[in-house]
């Protein structure tokens, strides 16, 4: 631990330079912006700036990008509370007591504690981070291609079952992103696979134009296809002397806060998209302890501390699969996956002690783009909050404009753009459908990896499939993932027998 | 049940192409075998759900049926599709300030913005991430015959 300590100072050194700095207040902006912006979410946002970080080291890189991402759980909670949309899926929860907050005038005193759960939940979390992520890479170099497969399936069939929805639809999802990431060159053998002779598709799916597109432009497809009437609405911005919560409101927040952290960390740790997951959870748990649970949903303060807290401690604790294994847990550890191995960065459990530089660096920077949030959206949320003023007709073409530039800087292909609109036709789609396009994002990212882990352990076994149930590591992720595919099942029987005994723990 | 049979389809075809591929063996499998895996796990949910969706069809048909789109949500989506697609032909030929142009004059008048705005909206906006894009940022957005 004291080691641990020490490497976080010097990583606060690195993260520190005017540089580092400067990354992580314009990773901290954009994330506010897109947590701001209905319509762009942290995938998109995410997606639509790694371009720009090609001329930056990895460090810089994983500092602005990772900003988006906390940043993006702070703005998100402005519009939820002003005009009861939701910015993005992890503030949807915060409408139901916040947006009633602001009805009564008290808009201010929601977006504080707000700022402020969100801040102390997400540096509790990042120290969590710190004390738990080097024990774990330890454990972890124990993980040989036969665990990290079990895993990345124990962990599509758990991210499949919480996604909401059907797990059905769901799990086909993944099964579509493992196909289309099996385009391009076999990663073992390196022969050619669903090219259709295109030197294009020979470079495999771009996830970047996946991400855009069905995160972005679908989104923007999304709206468009709303009557125009219906894209207007009217904003009170509040008055910065209206923010402070009142010594009340504090303490009743206090305690729904740190529920909050603990309900948000460990959510962070389970595969299924955390931040969205955990604000329910905590919502949940915070109207089961309430002395007065009939306030709830007519502007309970702490209907909007704990969820608003949880979103942001998941997103902290969801780094931690991803440095620790390399497996992200859900659609934007995925991309920041991505990301890093654009950089030449693959990260997994030798990551922390071969660059140490760099993962201690984004840790203390979380650190400071927390404190700068906290900054951000207590004194400057009503001059954010103007944005929401400008008419929405105008700023999906905006959006648009962005998903068509940031698209071709990736890689400067017109291909590119096609794929965007493509996949952004699909996202439309999916979303009449009613089917995510989470899973299938995870899927496209982790697809390659699930496919050599899987082929070097049957190669490491000479053929014998057994080698799954043989290691107990994998056999027991195995396990959890027959339970997990089960669930539903002895759900559905048990709607069935109303009457029936033993109820399935759905914390397991 | 539309969305179950595409992607039956699409789990089809990838058993159908992955066929053609080496399979190797179970001790060394190759280029084929994970495609085929998957397509075929795909074929079956896709099957399950489809037969899920025609039996829970015959006691509520209304409950299945989706909301009707609102008006004219079709032709708008339809409007932004081409809009990107035309914008996005005319990249590489005729430079990024004017598809930027068209997108933005396309996109602007599809939501029902009036054309004087629209006309101010389009022109500043191309004008600004040309600068912001291209020469401040240094992306080498495609300059068209006018040179931007």
């Amino acid at each position: 631990v004291l080691e641990s300590l020490q490497l976080l100072l010097g990583g606060f050194a690195t993260a520190l330079t005017l540089q580092n700095l400067a990354y992580c207040l314009i990773g901290a902006l954009v994330g506010t912006f897109v947590g701001i912006l209905p319509g762009l979410g942290p995938i998109g946002g995410i997606a639509l700036l790694i371009p720009i970080t090609f001329g930056l080291n990895a460090t810089s890189a994983l500092i602005m990008l990772a900003g988006i991402y906390y940043g993006a759980m702070y703005g998100g909670s402005t519009t939820s509370i002003l005009i009861n949309v939701p910015g993005e899926t992890a503030s949807v929860i915060t409408c139901i007591d916040g947006y009633k907050m602001a009805q009564q005038g008290r808009a201010g005193p929601a977006l504080a504690i707000a700022a402020l759960g969100s801040f102390i939940g997400g540096t509790i979390a990042i120290f969590g981070l710190v004390l738990i992520a080097p024990p774990l890479a330890k454990a972890a170099l124990a993980f040989g291609p036969p665990e990290f497969a079990s895993l990345m399936v124990f962990a599509f069939v758990v991210l499949s079952n919480v996604t909401g929805g059907s797990l059905i639809k769901a799990l086909m999802m993944v099964l579509v992103g493992l196909i289309l990431g099996t385009i391009g060159l076999d990663p073992v053998t390196g022969n050619e696979r669903f090219t259709f002779g295109s030197t294009y598709l020979l470079g495999a799916i771009e996830f970047v134009a996946v991400a855009i597109g069905v995160f972005g432009l679908g989104e923007v497809l999304v709206n468009a296809a709303k009557p125009p009437a219906q894209l207007e609405g009217r904003v009170t911005v509040p008055r910065f002397r209206d923010l402070y919560p009142s010594r009340a409101d504090l303490k009743r927040s206090l305690g729904a806060i740190l529920r909050g952290t603990g309900i948000g960390f460990f959510t962070g740790l389970i595969p299924g998209p955390a931040p969205v997951i955990a604000t329910y959870a905590a919502y949940t748990v915070e109207k089961r302890v309430s002395r007065h649970p009939e306030e709830f949903g007519k502007g309970a303060i702490e209907g909007v501390a704990g969820p608003e807290t949880a979103n942001n401690a998941a997103t902290q604790s969801a780094f931690i699969p991803l440095f620790v294994i390399g497996i992200p847990f859900g659609p934007v550890p995925a991309i920041l996956l991505g990301a890093l191995l654009i950089h030449g960065v693959t990260p997994g459990p030798l990551l922390i002690s071969e660059r140490p530089e760099l993962f201690w660096a984004v840790v203390a920077s979380m650190y400071i783009g927390n404190l700068i949030l906290l900054l951000l959206n207590l004194p400057f949320v009503p001059l954010f909050a103007n944005l929401l003023r400008v008419p929405k007709k105008v700023l999906l073409p905006l959006v648009m404009l962005f998903c068509f530039t940031g698209m071709y800087s990736v890689n400067n292909s017109v291909p590119d753009i096609w794929m965007m609109l493509g996949m952004g036709v699909l996202g439309y789609l999916l979303r009449g459908w009613a089917y995510e396009g989470a899973p299938l994002l995870l899927g496209l990212v982790l697809g390659p990896k699930l496919e050599v882990a899987f082929r070097q352990s049957v190669m490491i076994s000479h053929g014998n499939f057994g080698i799954f149930i043989e290691r107990p590591i994998s056999a027991t992720l195995l396990a959890a993932t027959a339970l997990a595919l089960l669930f539903p099942l002895l759900k559905l029987l048990r709607r069935k027998k109303p009457d029936a005994a033993g109820q399935p723990d759905r914390r397991a | 049940m539309t969305a179950a049979i595409a992607l039956f389809v699409f789990g089809a075809a990838t058993v159908a192409l992955a066929l053609q591929l080496p399979l190797g063996t179970l001790r060394m499998p190759g280029t084929g075998f994970f495609p085929l895996v998957l397509g075929l796990l795909l074929v079956a949910l896709a099957a399950a759900q489809g037969v899920r969706l025609f039996l829970a069809k015959a006691p509520a048909p209304a409950a299945a049926a989706p909301a009707p789109p609102p008006d004219g949500a079709t032709r708008r989506v339809a409007l932004f599709i081409g809009v990107i697609a035309l914008a996005t032909l005319l990249l590489q030929p005729a430079g990024y300030v004017v598809a930027t142009l068209v997108l933005m004059v396309g996109l602007l008048r599809a939501l029902g913005v009036a054309w004087g705005a629209c006309a101010l909206i389009a022109a500043s906006s191309a004008v600004a991430s040309h600068f912001v894009f291209v020469r401040w940022l240094g992306i080498p957005m495609p300059a068209g015959p006018l040179g931007f």
